[in-house]
């Protein structure tokens, strides 16, 4: 009969299947939906069995017909005790059998127990000797233990023979292990380290065999798929390096008490039921719903802030990248104007600051939009002789005439997106007696023909410089013929983004007799009669010359061998005429001192039928290249070639080869020159030491390149797109 | 002292208008360009040779954000992502100023 119980248990009671039935629900019935009914039939002070059975008690029933053998089996984890239950059908008037030597030997079978059970034993068992005499003074018990204890079963007992059976166990087992000669399964040497949660009842052979089963298992979660790939993903956020470590830690995961099922909490040590959103505590247990709460609102905060940011930190260093600002520690003085430009509300004077700061404090606060009315006063002080507003946009036109009233002492005044500076401001302005030195307008596309006359004819004498962005329909050829006669001290000239200015005005540029800095850049399509006779009117004393988007021939170029003496800034660009050769002549004997500002970006030849050839050497190419780099290399501080795509590799080669130097270059823009790759960017960043910036758009020979400390090189193309890449030093930096 | 030795010397002297003095790594101290040039044996400043720096114009508290920067500055020198020091914006002004006078 006892053969019949799969249970392993090694203490047994006999009792009578539906009794132990009939108890079960009778233990229930003393809840609090029990019927009336039941209560009777089985009163709670009776003697009859009664068995509370509390949801966290595992209770498992196993029925054999053969046998009329029932089994129950009642693990009750707060006591410790693993009781096998083996019911007789006694009622039938079988005889119960307890000649197993199994129960014979088991102490915990206890013949009163078994009498006083509403069944018919014929078989009584004598009392065991280690029996206790029941106690008088009791705490508060469970009642399986209340019923145990009135059958003189107590839980220390069970707890001492078990041990005693452990130790048995346990000698056996070294006993063997000694006659192997075998390594004990417990030594040191053990290389996975014991759980967290170390399992109690359970011999050193046990958990010698328990723990081979998990190295197995641990074994095949590393060469699982599944696993490698979460181990990829660890990798790529969290510092889980630790191959067996992470193992463990799947495996634990894997053996973890499913949803619905109970465990007990790591933290507080309550029992709850597992759900599918239990959270891991920092050993690996799982949490139960209220430290759950508790450790969310612990690090809830930052985790979420932490995701959040991360994407506009990425954002923020390849805009700085991008700006050419080298990442690591700001200077103290960008800290404390994007300080003051946060609180800038709170300021009410910015005192005695130098003028450069105010400059720099004013880009800021328009950068971030922050330029309103409320905050233009800020910058304007009486007796102030500058304004620079980088950004109008929000400005209206009181708050430009404002301008002019409280600084009746302004010499320079600078405004961009000036949308409202319109007739009102400037009719305001002329009736004042204000003598503007410098006016440099961007965007004051609302300010008519007249008002620039009479801006000419009444304050044009004073004027040095004078600088205009972006006047639409305004602002053309009569207004440069009158400019020669109003604005006799005139140095600096610059006229961008011109809608209505043409061939016939440019001209009267020429007149300009002080002129030193000069740029055209205008929409009308122009040809190179004009440019040449302003180069040969002004060009001697001409510093910076920079011709944006015209189409001049090299005529010009010559123009300017010829002429200019003086020039440290050129910009010519957009320009498909100007020949290779033209600019190979014009860099080759000047009587110019070296430049120190370059850009030539889009002289180039395009013919989109066949791309690869240039008969003519159209653009800026290799020829003009190497002239330019050999009369101007020594002083050059910026260089921009970009598009220039007919530059030979060889050219390349040559003009940064391993002797040549150019200590002063500090920004180059290599972008869509075709013959760029590798070894051309490193033959740079070696031949120019001081070199910050190296912009290579579009240059599919550079791939995988040395960026040395402190430099930045932006625009490698890669497939993976925008990409950040430390060097093996961990110190240039790249931006895609 | 001689030029020789307080090259070697490794922390110099900040003090301030109201008299407070500041130990300063010297490392730390020369990212400002001021202290740098102030300090430099070459240039044979009194300055160099007590290897201390008096500044008239800048007061205690000043002073200490002062020295506070130099150090955030000298421990994020070689990294990324750097967080940026917190600055009380009523001492933004005058911290502006300082930072000017010493080039930082």
């Amino acid at each position: 009969m006892w053969g019949s119980s799969t249970n392993k248990q090694q203490g047994g009671f006999l009792l009578a299947a539906d009794r132990v039935s009939e108890a079960c629900s009778v233990g229930r019935t003393d809840g609090p939906g029990a019927s009336d009914n039941e209560r009777n039939r089985y009163p709670t002070n009776s003697r009859s069995l009664r068995l509370f059975v509390p949801q966290h008690q595992l209770c498992t029933s196993t029925q054999s017909p053969s046998t009329q053998t029932h089994s129950i089996t009642i693990h009750h984890c707060a006591l410790d005790i693993e009781i096998d239950i083996q019911i007789i059908a006694a009622e039938r008037g079988e005889q119960s059998t307890i000649n197993s030597p199994q129960c014979k030997t088991n102490t915990r079978c206890n013949p009163p127990f078994l009498s006083n059970l509403p069944l018919r034993s014929n078989a009584p068992v004598p009392p065991p000797n280690g029996a206790r005499p029941p106690r008088q003074i009791r705490g508060p018990q469970s009642a399986l233990t209340d019923f145990l204890a009135s059958h003189n079963i107590n839980a220390n007992q069970i707890r001492q023979d078990a041990n005693a059976r452990r130790q048995a166990a346990l000698a056996s087992q070294q006993a063997v292990d000694a006659a192997n000669d075998a390594p004990s399964p417990d030594s040191d040497s053990d290389p996975i380290p014991a759980p967290a949660r170390a399992r109690r009842n359970e011999s050193k052979a046990q958990s010698a065999k328990r723990k081979k089963d998990e190295e197995k298992a641990i074994a095949k979660i590393k060469a699982s798929k599944q696993f490698q790939r979460r181990r990829k993903q660890y990798n790529s956020d969290e510092e889980m390096s630790d191959e067996d470590e992470a193992a463990r830690a799947f495996f634990e995961e894997s053996m973890a008490p499913l949803p619905d099922q109970t465990e007990n909490c790591e933290e507080c040590g309550n029992r709850f039921t597992v759900t599918p959103y239990s959270r891991r505590g920092e050993d690996g247990g799982l949490l139960c719903q209220k430290c759950t709460k508790l450790l969310d609102k612990e690090e809830g905060a930052a985790r979420k802030k932490r995701k959040i940011t991360a994407g506009r930190q990425r954002r923020q260093i390849q805009s700085n990248l991008l700006d050419g600002i080298y990442p690591g520690a700001k200077d103290l003085m960008t800290l404390c104007i994007e300080t003051l430009a946060k609180n800038v509300d709170l300021a009410e004077d910015f005192g005695d600051l130098p003028a450069s700061m105010v400059e720099r404090l004013s880009a800021i606060l328009c950068k971030r939009r922050l330029l309103k009315p409320e905050t233009i006063n800020l910058f304007l002080r009486p007796g102030n002789d500058t304004v620079v507003v980088t950004d109008g946009a929000s400005l209206s036109s009181d708050d430009y005439i404002r301008i002019f009233q409280y600084c009746p002492t302004i010499k320079y005044l600078r405004l961009r997106d000036a949308v409202q500076f319109k007739n009102k401001v400037m009719d305001h302005f002329l009736a004042t007696n204000i003598t503007l030195e410098k006016l440099s307008l961007h965007g004051a596309n609302l300010i008519d023909d007249e008002r620039w006359d009479r801006f000419f004819t009444e304050k044009g004498t004073h004027l040095k410089t004078f600088q205009l962005h972006y006047t639409d329909g305004h602002f053309g050829d009569e207004q440069l013929e009158l400019m020669p006669k109003t604005c006799p001290n005139l140095t600096r000239l610059k006229i961008v983004h011109n809608q209505k200015v043409t061939n016939k005005g440019l001209e009267h540029i020429a007149q300009l007799s002080n002129l030193t800095h000069l740029t055209i850049g205008i929409y009308n399509p122009t040809n190179s009669p004009p440019y040449v006779k302003i180069i040969n009117g002004v060009g001697p004393s001409l510093r910076t010359l920079c011709l944006d988007k015209a189409g001049v021939d090299d005529s010009v170029l010559e123009a300017i061998h010829t002429n200019c003496q003086n020039i440290q800034k050129l910009r010519l660009t957009d320009n498909e005429v100007l020949t290779d050769q033209g600019f190979a002549n014009l860099f080759t004997n000047w009587y110019n001192p070296p430049l120190t500002y370059i850009n030539l970006h889009k002289c180039r030849h395009i013919d989109s039928t066949d791309p690869r050839d240039n008969p003519d050497g159209i653009g800026f190419a290799s020829l003009g290249f190497e002239a330019l780099m050999a009369h101007s290399g020594k002083t050059l501080r910026y260089v921009d070639i970009n598009s220039c795509r007919h530059i030979s590799l060889e050219s390349f080669e040559r003009v940064f080869a391993a002797d040549k130097k150019y200590p002063d270059l500090t920004f180059m823009n290599i972008s869509f020159c075709q013959a760029v790759n590798d070894f051309v960017v490193g033959s740079i960043f070696r031949a120019c030491p001081n070199l910050k910036t190296l912009v290579t758009f579009g240059n599919f020979g550079v791939r995988d390149v040395r960026v040395p400390k402190g430099r930045i090189l932006i625009g490698v193309p890669t497939a993976l797109g925008m990409q950040i890449e430390g060097t093996e030093d961990g110190e240039g930096r790249v931006a895609g | 002292m001689s030029a020789s030795s307080e090259a070697l010397s490794k922390y110099v002297t900040l003090i301030s208008s109201d008299g407070f003095e500041f130990v300063v790594l010297r490392e730390a101290a020369c990212i400002s360009g001021a202290i740098k040039r102030m300090l430099d044996p070459k240039n044979a400043f009194q300055e160099a040779s007590r290897a201390q720096c008096k500044f008239e114009e800048i007061n205690g508290i000043v002073l200490e954000k002062v020295a506070e920067y130099f150090y955030y500055n000298y421990k994020n020198r070689n990294r990324e992502d750097v967080p940026d020091m917190e600055i009380p914006p009523e001492l933004c002004l005058e911290l502006l100023m300082a930072a000017d006078f010493l080039d930082t």
